[in-house]
């Protein structure tokens, strides 16, 4: 392993996410995040939740390395991504499956072109890749229209299609802005019945939603942001 | 390596389905590197022969040493032995008046124009090849200055004067080639830049979806760069055919001018390694307009 590689690279433990005292700002004074500490376990399943501007979408791009951090730590699957160079960003994202609200998917490349992406940037085997590409389209039952552009698929098979991207890669963790924020209720239980498969199959997964109908459904433990500040750690089976 | 291969083909793919995308200005590349290809070319192709003639004049350059018409054999000889001795001087062989007399009458084709000739008049002569080291305009001076003190030498023959001044206009005009070339192929690779970010500009939304799938600088600036290149090399291909028809067509019509400045000698076209060189240097430098297209942009 490289010096950078084992600057990077901190023990996780069981932890899949750990932020200690993590603050973000941009602007002096004004926090998207503040004084942040938490830890999302392997395999674990989390609500983020919280109104708008309480920093979900902020604390995710951490995750994801879109966003460093001004102050604190924060340790992704045992990296510190505060440290990360740019091919150590790349290679953790390739560890990392990410869903969001408006889906972005090319809309001038077919589906199976689109879920093949992720696949290509690991240098997958064409074959392969196609047989992978074909399995997560069946998984999300859009195998069938693996020739369509995406403006040719209805919104929620849209997100099927960037869920099944998402999860080309069997990723250690899952993260999802608002997944369902441009669904129908139907289409919503159908998106999250999926992400909750993926947990199953032993994905971490944190859903950033407002939708508190989810939350209640679902029973998983749940974060609430307020104005950057964690207010409160709901376990799972425990009222929020 | 099967997955470098892999890499390798996705690049491939996506930079051919680039240039698919914007035909326009992939097109517009290409012809701004090819404009700038061809005149460079035609430059490089006029400066090359020029230099081939100098050359190939340059190796069959000698001085002519025309002795006294009076001086005896045995000091004909002595100097032949002194100017064959002096550095620089490779070989010198004597002509007598008698060979340079049947030399005149070969080259008129037969006697009888020389038939009325009651004496020969033809002085003997010392034909002085010179190492290739001192076939330079120094080389020579010194030389003709050392023969030209040397008792029983009339006069002094040497085609120096005339291959240096040629040897100026050649390198005025590769020097002019090159700033001119210089200003052309930068005005091809900011072309070539520009239209490289508008692609990058353009095809923002896939660089960020790649980079959120992981994909590294390799996957993200790669597409870019075999564009490049490959506008490059399609320019370059269109600038030789270009060229190349031109001197097909008009070489002919020019014939008078390119033998005032190429000698009678037949001018040459590009050798295959220069043809191959020369679309490798378009390619690289379309690769070079992306490098720099994409420099500094960081996502």
């Amino acid at each position: 392993m490289s010096r950078r590689g084992r600057r990077e690279s901190v023990p996780g433990g069981d932890a899949a996410v750990r932020t200690y005292h993590l603050s973000k700002s941009y602007l002096a004074g004004q926090y998207a995040l503040h004084d942040l500490t938490l830890e999302v376990k392997k395999g674990e399943f989390v609500f983020l939740t919280g109104s708008s501007g309480a920093g979900k979408t902020t604390l995710l791009k951490t995750l994801f390395a879109a966003e460093r951090p001004s102050e604190g730590q924060v340790l992704v699957l045992g990296r510190n991504v505060g440290r990360l160079s740019e091919p150590g960003i790349a290679a953790l994202r390739r560890r990392v499956g990410v869903v969001f609200q408006d889906f972005k998917l090319l809309t001038r490349r077919t589906i199976e072109e689109n879920v093949r992406l992720a696949l290509d940037v690991v240098g997958t085997p064409r074959r392969e890749a196609t047989a992978k590409v074909f399995q997560r389209l069946k998984q999300v039952g859009l195998h069938h229209r693996r020739y369509h552009e995406p403006l040719a698929l209805s919104g929620g098979e849209q997100q099927r299609v960037a869920l099944a991207r998402a999860l080309a890669n069997d990723p250690e963790i899952l993260l999802a802005d608002e997944p369902t924020g441009n669904l129908d209720p139907e289409l919503t239980i159908e998106i999250m019945d999926l992400i909750v498969g993926a947990s199953l199959r032993g994905t971490t997964v944190i859903v950033a939603t407002h939708d508190w109908s989810l939350i209640e459904r679902y029973a998983k433990r749940t974060l609430r942001l307020e104005g950057g500040r964690l207010v409160e750690d709901a376990r799972a089976g425990t009222p929020a | 390596m099967k997955r470098a291969g892999v890499i390798i083909a996705v690049l491939v793919r996506t930079a051919g389905r680039g240039l698919q995308a914007s035909p326009l200005p992939s097109a517009l590349a290409s012809a701004t590197i090819a404009i700038a290809l061809i005149l460079v070319g035609a430059f490089a192709l006029v400066v090359g022969n020029m230099e081939g003639l100098i050359e190939r004049f340059s190796k069959q350059l000698q001085v002519v040493v025309y002795l006294d018409t009076d001086l005896s054999t045995t000091a004909q000889h002595e100097l032949l032995l002194r100017v064959g001795e002096l550095p620089g001087v490779d070989h010198a062989s004597l002509v007598t008046r008698d060979e340079a007399l049947e030399r005149f009458r070969a080259t008129l084709g037969g006697g009888e124009l020389l038939a009325g000739l009651e004496h020969n008049p033809l002085p003997p002569s010392l034909e002085v090849e010179l190492l290739p080291g001192s076939r330079t305009e120094q080389g020579i001076t010194a030389i003709v200055s050392t023969i030209e003190g040397f008792a029983g030498v009339d006069e002094l023959a040497h085609g120096q004067q005339w291959l240096a001044g040629y040897a100026r206009i050649a390198s005025l005009a590769r020097m002019a080639g090159f700033v001119f070339g210089a200003v052309l192929v930068g005005a091809a690779l900011l072309i070539v830049a520009n239209t490289i970010r508008l692609a990058v500009y353009v095809r923002e939304d896939e660089i960020e979806i790649l980079s959120l799938v992981g994909a590294g600088r390799v996957f993200q600036r790669g597409p870019f760069i075999l564009e490049g290149l490959a506008e490059g090399a399609v320019g370059g291909l269109v600038a030789l055919g270009v060229l190349y028809g031109g001197f097909l067509i008009f070489l002919p019509r020019l014939e008078f001018g390119l033998a005032l400045m190429v000698g009678s000698s037949p001018p040459q076209f590009f050798a295959m390694g220069q043809a191959v060189a020369f679309v490798a240097i378009a390619a690289l430098l379309g690769g070079a307009g992306s490098a720099l297209a994409l420099l500094g942009w960081r996502r």
